[in-house]
């Protein structure tokens, strides 16, 4: 998260200085990337386009940090579903998530050690929820989003966002255990 | 019956995973959801949940932040300050998502949604073709239809649809022709010639029909007659007598027996035709 001075930056950026948008771009690429890994296949494509369009309007764009990133992961979520239409009717044999995960990383047990955990490693683990629960999970917590803001975006209510990510987070805590990453 | 909805409390040790309240590790789900600190005193799982989703917003990993140039370069190209209309292609930002797995440039997959796995996107330009030589053809027909050169049997099919003239015969006009001078339907010729138009109702009047073999030399143009409700019959309709007559040419406009006695004449309302 920029903080303060992200007001400073996005108008900057919307001025035209390429450095400032570079900045919110490293700002938000990781978690971007890391939200597209759990819904779609084509992580980097989506994000390809989706910061393409992000470019195109970001000079109309009006609103704070949060609202920066609400609208930009609404925007990946709209191409990533795009994409999985474009997938669907391409004749390809079928991609799950948890295939996308087991590729992303294989969490080997002996290789996860919570103390050294990566993000791609917690991404696997994620992956391996329900569709749903995982997206929400990685809204409110990579992209740093309320619930009412993670509603809009996924059709739900706020109560509804609050109640599959806590049950994300319960089955998730059993997936860590079972694969050996906390006690 | 107990109403729908009863508390937790009403029902102890029985789990309501979903309901506010009902577990007990849910603030604390909040406060790692919020990134906020936790107690202390919270459960060692809790503390290894908040550890590991924290790894998951840590900053950016190797690989994460290759595609900066690329977006840079867009940025350059299509950002704010860039002339209006440039194009993705010319510019070279597809490159933007050039991806190691050889997978489509944006500007392509929007266009892809349409062609990969369906024929939509070939199957329209022919139908538009098929629909524009449909109505081509129709027109054709139409306007042949009207200028009465279709072929016999459709030209009799279009007078009896679009009210196209009848089909033209050897020698002689339909029953019912449309005169095109004034626009309106004009009776069969089945009176006597001109020379005989004096004395139409005479031979109409002898009790038997007579056989008539109109031709086009053979019009009465001040003189139609009239039959009220027998003169507009299609000739096609009626079977043709077979009698002692004969034949009666392909013409003959075979008139009921109602239609048989004495035939009025009037003068025609159409000045255009009145010569006499």
């Amino acid at each position: 998260m920029i903080g303060a001075s992200f007001g400073v930056t996005l108008a900057r950026a919307q001025g035209g200085d390429e450095s400032a948008f570079a900045r919110l771009f490293r700002d938000i690429q990781p978690a971007l990337l890391r939200y597209l890994h759990v819904i779609t296949p084509e992580a980097e494509d989506v994000a390809g386009e989706t910061w393409l369009q992000v470019v195109t309007g970001l000079a109309g764009f009006r609103g704070g940090e949060d609202a920066f990133r609400a609208w930009l992961f609404t925007i990946a979520r709209h191409r990533a579903i795009d994409a999985g239409r474009s997938r669907a009717r391409r004749p390809a044999a079928p991609l799950d998530l948890e295939e996308v995960a087991e590729r992303y990383l294989s969490p080997d047990a002996a290789d996860l050690a919570l103390d050294t955990i990566s993000a791609r490693e917690v991404v696997a683990l994620i992956a391996k929820l329900p569709p749903d629960q995982a997206e929400i999970v990685m809204l409110r917590v990579v992209a740093g989003l309320e619930p009412g803001d993670v509603g809009q975006i996924v059709g739900k209510s706020a109560g509804a966002v609050r109640v599959a990510s806590h049950r994300a987070l319960r089955r998730l805590a059993e997936l860590a255990e079972r694969a050996g990453v906390t006690r | 019956m107990n109403p729908p909805g009863a508390s937790s409390s009403e029902m102890p040790g029985f789990p309501f995973p979903g309901r506010p309240g009902g577990e007990h590790d849910e603030p604390l789900l909040d406060m790692i959801l919020g990134r906020r600190a936790l107690p202390p005193d919270a459960p060692p799982e809790i503390h290894d949940l908040a550890r590991m989703l924290a790894a998951l917003s840590g900053p950016a990993e190797p690989g994460e932040l290759d595609a900066e140039p690329d977006v840079r370069a867009a940025f350059a190209q299509l950002g704010p300050l860039s002339p209006p209309g440039r194009s993705l292609e010319p510019l070279g930002v597809s490159h933007l998502v050039r991806r190691p797995r050889g997978h489509r440039r944006p500007t392509q997959h929007r266009r892809s949604h349409r062609s990969p796995g369906s024929t939509r996107g070939r199957v329209r330009p022919r139908a538009r073709v098929a629909t524009a030589l449909v109505a081509t053809m129709a027109g054709l027909v139409i306007v042949g239809a009207y200028s009465g050169v279709l072929p016999g049997p459709v030209q009799r099919l279009a007078h009896a649809t679009v009210a196209a003239p009848a089909p033209h015969r050897s020698g002689a006009r339909a029953s019912s022709t449309l005169d095109t001078r004034q626009g309106t339907r004009r009776p069969p010729q089945t009176t006597a010639p001109d020379h005989l138009a004096g004395s139409a109702t005479t031979s109409a009047g002898g009790g038997s029909p007579t056989p008539h073999h109109p031709s086009r030399s053979s019009t009465s143009p001040g003189y139609h007659r009239t039959t009220r409700g027998c003169g507009l019959d299609p000739w096609w309709l009626v079977p043709l007598p077979t009698g002692e007559s004969g034949y009666r040419g392909p013409l003959s406009w075979a008139q009921p027996n109602h239609c048989t006695g004495p035939a009025t004449t009037r003068p025609s309302a159409s000045p255009s035709l009145g010569s006499y």
